[in-house]
């Protein structure tokens, strides 16, 4: 999934002299290729977010392609009121890379997690936000983004968990849900995104329910959201974040207008991680390691199903 | 394109008055550095606010916007009609500034963003090869806020010689005075150590604003320019200067009538 942003970066440099690369002073061996190949499209900004989101506002307004690249606990979460009022609300098409999303950096603590990011942005107009969840949906995302005339925020989360999708994806249509596994009619169904897709897909092979990735956070496809409820007894959403403001939210504001049924959000609940330890004991002291998430599941199928 | 101080400070008046709005003297601060910039300085091809062969004035202290709304309509940018409806339901300027507005370059009033907006301005001119110049204006009390610092830094590094820094020191902030809420030291010294070539002139002296910029520019050493305006903040009304009453003061008649009596007697 990383050489696939890599790569993405690398052709959006090559296509289009005036795609800039800012980071801050984060992705030492992720950029060497495009150091190596673009020097001149390469900003390191320093240890100074901020400032370097503003930079990115200025160099969109002379014409330049801005991707800024941090930290998700930093980009966004640290430079939100720069995104909102120095990108977002003059619509610039700056797109930013959030890495490490959710808990990823599981042994270095609640600074570098980062379980709000969505529901951050969310409530900032203009902006959208996906969320890959294997390396063909980076690299679609990354070719939306690129043609995207609004700011685009993609959120990176665990990059090694392997393919989803058979081969390269057809290019993505906004706010689309992607149907990954059919389940039956008369079951649940899932939406995951990001790294939980991969346990979300296992499950419904497991237990015979329909599971859809959201490679799109914001905008999210209404019709594509009734669709997937109106098939189902019921929805499961998953994600590594917050269950406050997420997908899960975001599912549940078009089904409670349009289509109520019963939702089990699965998420990190309201808290911080407690205890150091690595990925999959972070997943799991927050319930969302795949053994957890299948016995919520399990739960609500027999609930549902009554 | 000859406009002087008075007439913008009574287009300010105007605009306070009729919209009763507060911020006059974070206004009237700066009146004599926009006019001298506007007038003297700011090249606008086809005098065209939006053409992308123009300077940039980056207003990052977005509480003066009264006079640069009375700048822009000096310049005809802005009609009378919009001033008159300055602060009123549903019409386009607002109390802070606004990008959306045309000739408007930053969305400010939230402190601390536009010096970075202007270096990413500033370096995406120097890497097409333009030879346009960006000016931000802050106030002395914004300097608080951390991302001017990180912007001061990043300027310095890239070697960002046609950006100058000006700075509204009206010794004063929102609660009191600057070197009683924070104070910012040896202001000149801070940005020259900073790596900036400084100068340090009387705000409301249009010759002395007016040389002491192009001393910066002709300095031409790769460093980037950062110009020190000691101003009064009320400036030009008697009752206003140094009070910091009328950062919040809203005009009655009355005290319109006197303050345009004051600025009259000025001309005079």
């Amino acid at each position: 999934m990383r050489d696939a942003l890599s790569d993405a970066l690398v052709s959006m440099a090559s296509r289009n002299p005036r795609f800039v690369l800012l980071t801050g002073d984060h992705g030492y061996a992720l950029f060497d290729v495009f150091r190596a190949k673009f020097p001149d499209q390469f900003i390191n900004a320093g240890v100074a977010e901020q400032n370097m989101i503003g930079m990115a506002a200025g160099l969109a307004r002379r014409g330049f392609k801005p991707c800024v690249y941090g930290l998700a606990a930093f980009i966004p979460v640290r430079t939100l009121e720069q995104i909102k009022l120095d990108v977002a609300h003059e619509g610039l098409p700056v797109i930013f890379l959030g890495d490490g999303a959710g808990l990823v950096y599981s042994h270095l603590g609640s600074s570098h997690q980062s379980t709000e990011d969505i529901a951050c942005l969310r409530a900032i107009p203009s902006i959208e936000i996906l969320s890959p969840a294997d390396r063909h949906e980076m690299t679609a995302c990354m070719a939306y983004a690129e043609s995207s005339e609004a700011p685009v925020y993609i959120r990176i989360g665990k990059a090694d968990l392997g393919d989803i999708h058979a081969g390269p994806l057809p290019s993505l249509s906004v706010g689309n849900l992607v149907l990954i596994h059919e389940g039956r009619e008369d079951h649940a169904a899932i939406i995951a995104t990001g790294a939980m897709v991969k346990s979300a897909l296992e499950i419904g092979q497991a237990l015979h329910l329909s599971v859809w990735s959201a490679p799109f956070l914001k905008p999210l496809s209404q019709a594509d959201v009734i669709s997937a409820a109106q098939g189902s007894r019921g929805l499961i959403v998953l994600e590594e974040h917050s269950v406050l403001g997420g997908l899960g939210a975001a599912v549940a504001e078009v089904t409670s207008t349009h289509c109520p049924l019963r939702i089990l959000r699965i998420g990190v609940e309201d808290r911080f991680s407690l205890g150091c330890g690595d990925y999959g004991y972070l997943l799991s002291e927050h319930g969302i390691d795949k053994a957890s998430v299948l016995e919520k599941v399990r739960g609500f199928c027999g609930l549902v199903s009554e | 394109m000859r406009f002087d101080p008075v007439s913008v400070r009574r287009k300010v008046l105007e605009m306070a008055y009729s919209g009763g709005t507060v911020h006059i003297a974070c206004a009237f601060s700066i009146v004599e550095l926009l006019t001298v910039l506007y007038r003297n300085h700011l090249r606008f091809p086809g005098n065209d606010p939006d053409s992308p062969g123009r300077d940039y004035l980056l207003l990052s202290k977005g509480h003066g916007v009264m006079a640069q709304y009375a700048c822009l309509h000096e310049l005809g940018w802005l009609s009378d009609q919009q001033l008159q409806n300055y602060f009123r339901n549903g019409t386009d300027l607002k109390g802070l500034s606004d990008a959306h507005v045309r000739g408007l370059e930053v969305s400010s009033g939230s402190l601390g963003h536009g010096f970075s907006i202007g270096v990413g301005i500033s370096l995406g001119l120097k890497r097409q090869g333009a030879h346009q110049k960006v000016f931000i204006v802050v106030g002395d009390g914004e300097l608080n806020e951390g991302p001017n610092w990180e912007a001061a830094l990043f300027a310095a590094h890239h070697q960002l010689d046609n950006l100058m820094l000006v700075v509204d020191v009206n010794g004063f902030q929102a609660m009191g005075k600057t070197d009683e809420v924070m104070s910012l030291g040896d202001l000149p010294a801070k940005l020259a150590a900073f790596g900036f070539e400084t100068a340090c002139v009387d705000g409301h002296d249009e010759h002395s604003i007016d040389q002491a910029i192009r001393s910066l520019w002709a300095t031409g050493s790769g460093r980037p320019k950062a110009l020190l305006a000691t101003t009064v903040k009320g400036k030009g009304v008697s009752f206003m200067e140094s009070d910091n009453r009328w950062h919040y003061t809203r005009l009655d008649e009355p005290t319109f009538q006197q303050a345009m009596a004051s600025l009259t007697a000025l001309r005079a």
